[in-house]
């Protein structure tokens, strides 16, 4: 039930792409999710798909977790996939019927568009699958820095991202919880219609909203109590360095992407 | 004969069919009679709410049947949810349950449920009050401006309104300061007394069980380990210690006692009676 919800699916491993500098990661990953879209033909599209087979390899994590991250976007896969195979027309007709038809042009939309959302979510889920949250918030405050300048307060906007992806599990915990007490007291959560059932939740979502008021202070109590002042003169345990392998790491993403826009160039457009 | 609470071989697994499968219940057979006072005990993680989660059908067993009143919970809805009514289940922390703008409406929300007549429940709204010892103008006061043992009886009367035929409290005494501990646990035995009703107290604590209960269920690792009265329990003091269990402090002092070949009972769950015997005996040496 709610438990089931993953959360932060950091898949805990020793590979090339888990020892990268998470600031690094995050770039590059920003920067091949751009590439994706620069593709505009099947040659360039199977580079970036090579290129995104060859990071799952060297990640080490298995191809049925990723799969596993596919499942979620299925609905919005098959939506695009019929939206672009029946609306998109040009080239030869393949079918027809009434005021349907399907095209070639209809066909290699379709199928592109579907191929580069599938690319898209497996590298953006290698980015969460060889890097923890508080990683990630790490060198989200890293890149941010730059801000400070500005009077942006970076830290505190990581700290809160850290804090809110920490009680995740918390919280669902304590959802279960309290549904279980309610239900002892014989709430009917199950049945009824929309209105009966948003009036179910009074019971469980206002004990949840005190609880978390009250995590609230104590946290931030507790980190006062450890002389916590916010980001100024802090110092950190982990440093992040760059070394030799993010280094390569960029030049691959690179010439990738180089080879992207040399195949683009060469052959035809198709989206 | 029907018991209000019998388990036939229940086992319960965690995320079954995953590598991550762990069992919480092993075979468990379990039958407690009318108007018994049955306390368990065991370790974190010996099983006990995983097994009071049974009672009222919150949790399906995987393997084996719940039969609550005489009526096998898996056989329809209708008798799952009039379980919910028949097994009143406090968990731990209840106060955490409470919602309503004031004490009285959170109390009423059991008896609300169970579709019962305004009168009906204002009834049975004071009477539970009352129980829990909470003062009439509390009631209409909010729950959350309560200090935290009356939040506490708040949320145990919310229980005791739907006036289960069994009533099952999951560490009622936890976190509270020894008097609210002694007046919540004098309170439990005096609600047995008058309603007659079915109580079952889960604790950790040996101390809680002793002084209320007149059977004591050990859980260890998801099966019962020992099923017996306070004294038959308590007279196995080293397989209690290999369970992570122990029996009451002063009742090992008295065991220690008895090894130094003073004569003294072994039977001493309680420090008020430890007190008096030991008085007793310097006493009668100084005459």
């Amino acid at each position: 039930m709610v438990r089931d919800i993953t959360f932060g699916q950091y898949y805990a491993g020793k590979s090339l792409l888990h020892r990268m500098d998470p600031r690094m990661k995050l770039i590059l990953t920003f920067g091949m999710i751009v590439a994706i879209f620069i593709c505009h033909n099947f040659y360039s599209l199977a580079l970036m798909a090579l290129f995104a087979a060859a990071a799952v390899v060297f990640s080490g994590v298995p191809a049925k977790m990723i799969l596993k991250s596919i499942k979620p976007v299925m609905v919005i896969l098959a939506f695009t996939a019929i939206l672009n195979i029946f609306y998109t027309k040009g080239g030869e007709t393949y079918f027809e019927w009434w005021k349907i038809s399907v095209t070639e042009k209809g066909v290699n939309t379709a199928l592109f568009t579907v191929i580069r959302i599938i690319v898209l979510v497996v590298i953006s889920s290698l980015l969460t699958y060889t890097t923890t949250p508080t990683m990630l918030t790490d060198a989200i405050e890293r890149l941010l820095s730059p801000l400070k300048i500005f009077h942006v307060k970076v830290h505190t906007l990581a700290m809160m991202m850290t804090l809110a992806l920490r009680f995740i599990p918390t919280l669902i915990e304590e959802i279960e919880r309290i549904m279980n007490a309610q239900k002892a007291r014989g709430a009917d959560l199950e049945s009824g219609g929309l209105i009966h059932r948003a009036k179910a939740l009074v019971p469980i979502f206002i004990p949840l909203m005190v609880s978390s008021f009250r995590r609230a202070y104590e946290l931030a109590f507790a980190m006062t109590c450890r002389c916590y002042t916010g980001g100024n003169g802090r110092t950190r345990m982990k440093q992040m360095k760059l070394h030799a392998r993010d280094f390569i790491t960029l030049f691959v993403c690179l010439a990738v992407v180089a080879g992207i826009i040399v195949l683009n160039h060469f052959f035809t457009r198709i989206i | 004969m029907t018991y209000p609470i019998e388990l036939r071989n229940v086992s319960y697994y965690y995320s079954p069919g995953t590598p991550l499968q762990v069992a919480a219940l092993k075979n468990i057979n379990l039958k407690i009679g009318e108007g018994e006072l049955a306390g368990i005990i065991g370790h974190t993680g010996s099983g006990k709410s995983t097994l009071i989660s049974h009672f009222n059908g919150l949790l399906r067993p995987v393997e084996g049947s719940v039969i609550i009143d005489g009526e096998d919970l898996a056989k329809d809805k209708e008798t799952l949810r009039a379980a919910r009514f028949k097994v009143g289940l406090c968990f731990q922390y209840p106060e955490a349950q409470l919602f309503e703008e004031t004490v009285a409406r959170d109390i009423a929300f059991g008896p609300k449920n169970m579709k019962l007549s305004d009168e009906e429940i204002n009834e049975r709204v004071k009477k539970a009050a009352e129980f829990v010892g909470l003062k009439p103008e509390l009631l209409e006061k909010s729950p959350f401006d309560l200090s935290g043992g009356e939040k506490r009886r708040a949320a145990i009367a919310g229980v005791m309104a739907m006036e289960p035929k069994v009533l099952v409290l999951d560490e009622p005494a936890a976190g509270l300061d020894p008097g609210g501990k002694n007046e919540i646990l004098s309170m439990i035995s005096e609600y047995k007394k008058r309603t007659g009703c079915t109580v079952v107290l889960v604790s950790h604590s040996m101390e809680d069980i002793a002084s209320v209960a007149d059977r004591v269920i050990v859980m260890n690792a998801g099966t019962i380990a020992m099923d017996g009265t306070v004294d038959e329990v308590f007279s196995h003091s080293a397989e209690l210690r290999s369970m992570g269990l122990n029996v009451p402090e002063i009742t090992r002092i008295f065991i220690r006692l008895r090894e130094l070949g003073y004569d003294v009972p072994a039977d001493v769950y309680s420090v008020e009676k430890g007190a008096q015997i030991l008085r007793e005996m310097i006493r009668r040496r100084s005459v």
